[in-house]
């Protein structure tokens, strides 16, 4: 019987032990690679402007403004498109 | 089809071209089962057969396709308990039919005389688009108006509002954007890479074994890139349902 238990408590150890280890696994995750950093924070930037310039030339077809409305959200697209980029990076670094 | 019928012409893009294998209309609206239909169709029947293959027997000792299918159900777990924490498990269906059919369709794509289907934008944008606005309607319901307030930080004074709520409504507009341009841009230039340098052992003859060579290396990579947009697609979608379950970080 205490054979039995000793088993058990060393089976019980060991499922522990895999446990914790496949918790540490979990948070190391994939590092990126340079030719990835690269593109993604590319990728952040043109998506922003352009996102930008379609929002400005939606509002200025609607209220027949144009260029006011490209102007002005191109502007902010690329402001948001550096924002997104100081965040993707902020995130860089913190791993 | 022309230009693939001749020989020494390498054309790297052909390979991305769509066609009707069955014209369906109804009314104006184009609806046609074309190849990439068909791929699709085929993802999503491996997927099937695999996961049928794999839990039909259900041993306590799993034999190598029940391994398969374990493991990459623990993976998903582990990967939204890791990014959402345990109320992401209502959205764990989602997610891994999601990795699964992208993991499967880039896999797929790889094998000669295959299509493959997340290299068009449409594909890539319909997916991240409606993840979008799945995640969107979440950070409603689940927090009411007051999800709104993610677009005014903390702290910031009340005279730049009218500045700092566009630049963070673009911010928040450009995610479906860059998720879907990621992959769609993966996949095409891989693709393209992989056949530009088949054509130049064709064309070098003899010393086309340098760059067999090459491909066998590029080739091992695109396996590599085809898990791993998969994965960073899946693990993008985590973070906005986060970004959308607890808004406050």
């Amino acid at each position: 019987m205490q054979d039995h238990e000793d088993k058990l408590s060393q089976l019980n150890q060991k499922i522990e032990a895999a446990k914790s280890k496949n918790q540490l696994q979990n948070h190391s995750n994939i590092p990126p690679s340079q030719l990835g950093k690269v593109m993604k924070l590319t990728v952040e930037i043109v998506a922003a402007v352009g996102i930008g310039v379609g929002i400005g030339i939606l509002l200025d077809n609607f209220f027949n403004t144009r260029p006011l409305f490209i102007i002005i959200f191109f502007l902010l697209g690329g402001c948001a498109g550096i924002l997104n980029v100081f965040r993707v990076a902020k995130s860089m670094q913190n791993h | 089809m022309a230009s693939a019928k001749e020989p020494n012409l390498i054309d790297p893009i052909h390979q991305f071209a769509i066609s009707k294998l069955a014209d369906i209309k109804i009314g104006n609206i184009d609806i046609s089962f074309t190849n990439s239909s068909q791929f699709m169709v085929i993802t999503t029947i491996a997927i099937m057969f695999l996961f049928m293959l794999g839990l039909s027997k259900r041993s306590i000792i799993p034999n190598r396709f029940q391994m398969i299918c374990e493991l990459s159900y623990n993976f998903i777990a582990n990967l939204l308990r890791a990014n959402v924490g345990e109320q992401g498990r209502d959205y764990f269906p989602f997610v891994f039919t999601l990795f699964m059919f992208i993991f499967f369709c880039n896999l797929i794509g790889l094998i000669p005389y295959t299509f493959t289907v997340t290299s068009h934008i449409i594909v890539t944008f319909a997916f991240a688009g409606l993840i979008f606005i799945g995640v969107t309607l979440i950070g409603f319901v689940k927090n009411g108006l007051g999800y709104l307030r993610m677009f005014y930080p903390k702290g910031v004074p009340v005279y730049m509002a009218p500045i700092i709520i566009p630049i963070e409504i673009i911010s928040y507009l450009t995610k479906p954007v860059s998720l879907s341009v990621r992959l769609m841009a993966n996949m095409l230039a891989g693709h393209s890479i992989i056949k530009i340098f088949a054509g130049f052992i064709v064309m070098m003859g003899f010393f086309g074994i340098i760059p067999l060579a090459g491909l066998v290396a590029i080739y091992a990579l695109e396996v590599f890139i085809a898990f791993l947009q998969a994965y960073i697609f899946t693990i993008l979608t985590c973070i906005y349902l986060n970004d959308a379950l607890h808004p406050h970080h």
